[in-house]
């Protein structure tokens, strides 16, 4: 089997107003597949389609051959897609080891309780919260925060791995750290699909690179051919307001410089980039709002 | 089905939505702008229709006139309800919050019960309690009639307020955003406080004229913050221009039900509630 | 699993301290143990009713159709004994069971209702459903008068061997045991809910049903098996009431008083907790009690005061406030404390 998930002609729109248009794209076995675009991209959208947050107006998906267009979130989850959201989500009340255990217990049809705590534990330990594991997660800083995200995801034994922006907000030494974890899950045949921001990890990291741009693909392909891409430097790197650096100039930032890139000036948010996510049916970030 | 009432059981229904506009208007400041989900809001509206009894038993007032003495103190009770209860609880879950506003709609019920007792009180004797006139077949009561004015016009001066005094734009941006209006310097504590008060002091408006249109006992509270909460949801959240709407909607069918089906005054609550019901869950399965 | 064997070797001694409560109650009090072994009792009803509407708000439910499933089972016992001669116990069990096909039911239709916006159609419901019974014919339903319904004990009065008061006494007893029986069967319920896998997904759903359905938990599953194990006890719990009060009426069975008092005790006693539920109820119940001996007349001013003071100083219940006590503070233990219980 060449390609584990598979998006074909992906659509969204709430309303009038189209965040994601005809989007496909394909992710192979052990593969880490990324994301990237401005604000407002789509791109967390593209996200909750692929896990089963959203309903696509149109199109297909398919998870290791199965089609899950239609199939509910959980289902998803114990077919094998585990989720790290953008916005940490953390169940309050529960300790960082029951946060883990939910993943562990529920994620794959028919776990003893003793299989599921081995699990957890496994997860726990590669996501170095071992230590924390009785703190209740109020307790817990953004790091701990974000590793307890990919934690409880690594839990529900995945075969497709979504991250969303796991570096934002992190500190360069954090970041590096979170990079090895990423390959390290990628070693293990995980295939890994990212949203990023922080350019530089999307260079380390991604095998292939997906751009997009007011909800459709701009270009695909390696980091490399993205990013010399004049469409891709134009619509993206382009607009930022930081006109110091330009996209070819941040591509050859080499990996020892992701902790020079603390605040990357393609996460500042730009007035001009128009937002699907502040638009009406605002239910496109990851947490559609609970009082439908 | 005799057809030929339905002119009068659509008067009827729209007179009735004003008070239910006017009780659940107030609310719906309470929810939409603090964001407390107020269990007692129907005994400030019980209070408003006893207080107009005993200002009539004790001093002869025409409710008319009540109405101005009723609304400084209803406005003055909130207030103090607020400062001494609403004001710690405003971060705490929901639930908390409804066990709260119940222990409050609790002593306020109670209070009305040792003072008034049990029975029913009637504001009788009112020159114009049973002045009304007819237009082609259809009765029109000056009482009901003269409820639906004032609602209408307390519900557009409160739209009015909303929309174009400074206070209320200060609890429309309240409302939108609590940290931001705090940021911009407004006092949100004060804004929730007088938002409270005027809750309140609109519920006890509705009180006064539910004293003239029925006889309330103490306990008719509850019914009408379940009523009025019905209402509230059903426009949506945080919608107070929804409140007209709604409160037409289910008004008209308790009184298209009354009228028309036989032995259907019974049925009132039911329609009431069961259009409630169906909006609720169809609104929940459209959204994808 | 040892917490579980725990919390049921916990539950047995519970089981066996009632069963003997009321031997001990005539002993100490004699004739005045009646009213003290009804004052039990009533606490003993509040606790299966709070504890029952707890199981549901786990998982973020904040139901306020109670009484719908209270009313359901005292409706079926009553329906039952009108129009057939079934034996007398029967009735009980059928009326927990017809609540949870009803919650069952509603449960399906609300599903992707949350907040006040659950709790308003739930509310709407059991309006709905008392209108409904008060309409159906006479000769089945009563209308809004009710129905007659056979009591469970009958203790004769046997001249010579037995005082007057005992008749009560034992009447009172025997319902006491009953809801007694109750009371345990809502404890292994909650227990094997708060120490199986259950307690994380219901926790998870509650919190954030979105993130425990990416996690592998069936959101709709979860709220679905709670309503049913829920309203299940609150069946059983209408139905005895039905034979114990001796009839049932529209407005008395499915009163928004037993939904108030489903959800004030839970969160005066502990949310999400088996024992706060059943702290609470006796709280209240003896509160309720000596305020209604103290003050005569508007006692129920007090009971409000209470539960605003509950609010005020101690926001986690009862339970929340005992832990505090206990463990002395300490930011990191603020966060699960009572919640195994």
């Amino acid at each position: 089997m060449s390609t584990v998930l598979r998006a074909t002609g992906l659509s969204k729109s709430f309303g009038g107003l189209v965040a994601v248009k005809d989007v496909s794209f394909e992710a192979a076995p052990g593969e880490i597949f990324a994301i990237i675009g401005p604000n407002g991209a789509g791109k967390t959208t593209l996200l909750n389609l692929v896990s089963g947050l959203l309903t696509p107006t149109s199109g297909r998906l398919e998870l290791l051959g199965t089609d899950i267009t239609a199939m509910p979130t959980y289902r998803r989850c114990r077919l094998g897609l585990g989720r790290a959201f953008q916005v940490v989500q953390p169940f309050p009340e529960m300790t960082v080891a029951e946060n883990v255990l939910v993943g562990a217990q529920f994620g794959s049809e028919g776990v003893s309780s003793v299989e599921a705590r081995r699990r957890a534990d496994r997860a726990l330990e590669r996501t170095g919260l071992d230590r924390l594991r009785d703190q209740p997660v109020e307790d817990l800083n953004l790091l701990q925060e974000k590793r307890l995200e990919i934690a409880r995801a690594l839990a529900t034994q995945p075969k497709v791995l979504l991250l969303d922006e796991v570096m934002a907000g992190l500190r360069p030494g954090e970041a590096r750290q979170a990079v090895e974890l990423v390959r390290g899950v990628r070693d293990e045949g995980i295939t890994v699909v990212f949203i990023e921001h922080v350019m530089p990890v999307v260079r380390d990291l991604a095998d292939r690179v997906l751009v997009m741009d007011h909800g459709s693909e701009l270009a695909r392909g390696t980091y490399a051919e993205v990013t010399s891409d004049p469409r891709v430097v134009e619509a993206y790197l382009g607009v930022e307001d930081d006109g110091s650096r330009d996209g070819a100039e941040r591509a050859g930032v080499t990996s020892a410089d992701v902790s020079s890139t603390e605040v990357p000036s393609a996460e500042v948010p730009s007035a001009e980039v128009p937002s699907v996510h502040d638009a009406p049916g605002g239910d496109t970030g990851d947490t559609p709002g609970k009082d439908a | 089905m005799d057809l030929s009432l339905l002119p009068q059981a659509i008067v009827s229904g729209v007179l009735a939505s004003g008070l239910y506009a006017l009780v659940s208007v107030g609310l719906a400041l309470a929810i939409g702008v603090i964001g407390i989900v107020n269990f007692a809001h129907g005994e400030f509206f019980m209070v408003g229709a006893f207080l107009a009894y005993q200002l009539f038993v004790g001093f002869g007032f025409d409710p008319l006139l009540s109405l101005l003495f009723v609304a400084p103190a209803l406005a003055v009770i909130g207030a103090l309800i607020y400062l001494s209860s609403i004001r710690f609880v405003l971060r705490a879950p929901e639930l908390n919050q409804m066990l709260l506003t119940f222990g409050i709609g609790i002593i306020l019920q109670n209070l009305a019960l040792l003072i008034w007792g049990g029975d029913p009180r009637t504001i009788a004797n009112v020159p114009y309690r049973s002045l009304g006139f007819q237009v082609g077949g259809v009765s029109i009561g000056a009482v009901p009639l003269g409820s639906f004015v004032i609602s209408l016009v307390l519900v557009a001066g409160l739209y009015w307020m909303l929309a174009s005094t400074p206070l209320g734009r200060a609890m429309r941006a309240v409302a939108q955003n609590r940290i931001g209006a705090g940021l911009v310097g407004l006092e949100v504590d004060r804004v929730y406080l007088v938002a409270f008060a005027l809750s309140a002091l609109l519920a006890g408006l509705g009180g006064v004229m539910i004293g003239v249109i029925q006889s309330p006992t103490p306990t008719v509270g509850l019914g009408f913050t379940l009523k009025a909460f019905a209402i509230v949801v059903l426009a949506g959240l945080g919608n107070i221009r929804g409140i007209l709407g709604a409160a037409l909607t289910v008004a008209l069918a308790e009184s298209l039900v009354a009228t028309l089906v036989p032995n259907g005054d019974a049925l009132r609550n039911m329609v009431f509630f069961a259009i409630i019901f169906v909006v609720l869950v169809w609104r929940s399965r459209r959204v994808a | 699993m040892r917490g579980l064997t725990r919390d049921l070797v916990v539950t047995a001694a519970l089981a066996v301290l009632l069963v003997f409560l009321p031997a001990v109650l005539r002993e100490v009090f004699g004739r005045a143990s009646v009213s003290y072994l009804s004052l039990a009792t009533n606490a003993l009803v509040l606790a299966v009713l709070a504890l029952s509407w707890d199981m549901l708000a786990r998982t973020g439910q904040l139901s306020l159709a109670h009484a719908a499933f209270t009313g359901a089972g005292a409706y079926t016992v009553a329906v039952l004994f009108k129009l057939t001669g079934a034996p007398l116990w029967l009735g009980i069990p059928l009326g927990g069971l017809a609540a949870a096909v009803l919650a069952l039911g509603l449960g399906s239709v609300t599903l992707r209702l949350f907040g006040i916006y659950f709790a308003i159609a739930t509310l709407a419901f059991t309006e709905v459903l008392k209108a409904a019974v008060q309409r159906l014919p006479t000769a089945v339903a009563g209308g809004a008068a009710g129905i007659n319904v056979p009591a469970l004990f009958r203790p004769t009065f046997v001249a010579g061997s037995m005082e007057r008061w005992e008749v009560a006494f034992l009447r009172n007893q025997g319902y006491f045991w009953v809801y007694a029986g109750l009371l345990v069967v809502a404890v292994v319920i909650s227990v094997v809910i708060q120490r199986s896998r259950l307690r994380a997904a219901f926790t998870a759903v509650r919190t954030n049903e979105q993130v425990a359905g990416v996690m592998g938990v069936n959101p709709a599953r979860m709220k679905l098996l709670a309503f049913v194990l829920s309203s299940f006890v609150a069946g059983l719990l209408g139905a005895v009431e039905a034979h114990r009060l001796g009839s049932v009426s529209p407005d008395g069975a499915f009163s928004v008083h037993t939904t108030v008092l489903a959800l004030v005790t839970p969160i005066f006693g502990g949310l999400y907790t088996t024992l706060g539920p059943i702290l609470g109820a006796t709280v209240l119940a003896g509160i309720e009690e000596t305020l209604k001996r103290t003050f005569s007349e508007g006692y129920l001013i007090g009971y409000g005061i209470v539960l605003v003071a509950s609010i005020l100083f101690m926001p986690r219940g009862l339970v929340g406030l005992g832990s505090k006590l206990f463990k002395r503070g300490g930011a990191s233990a603020s966060g699960t404390t009572g919640e195994r219980a």
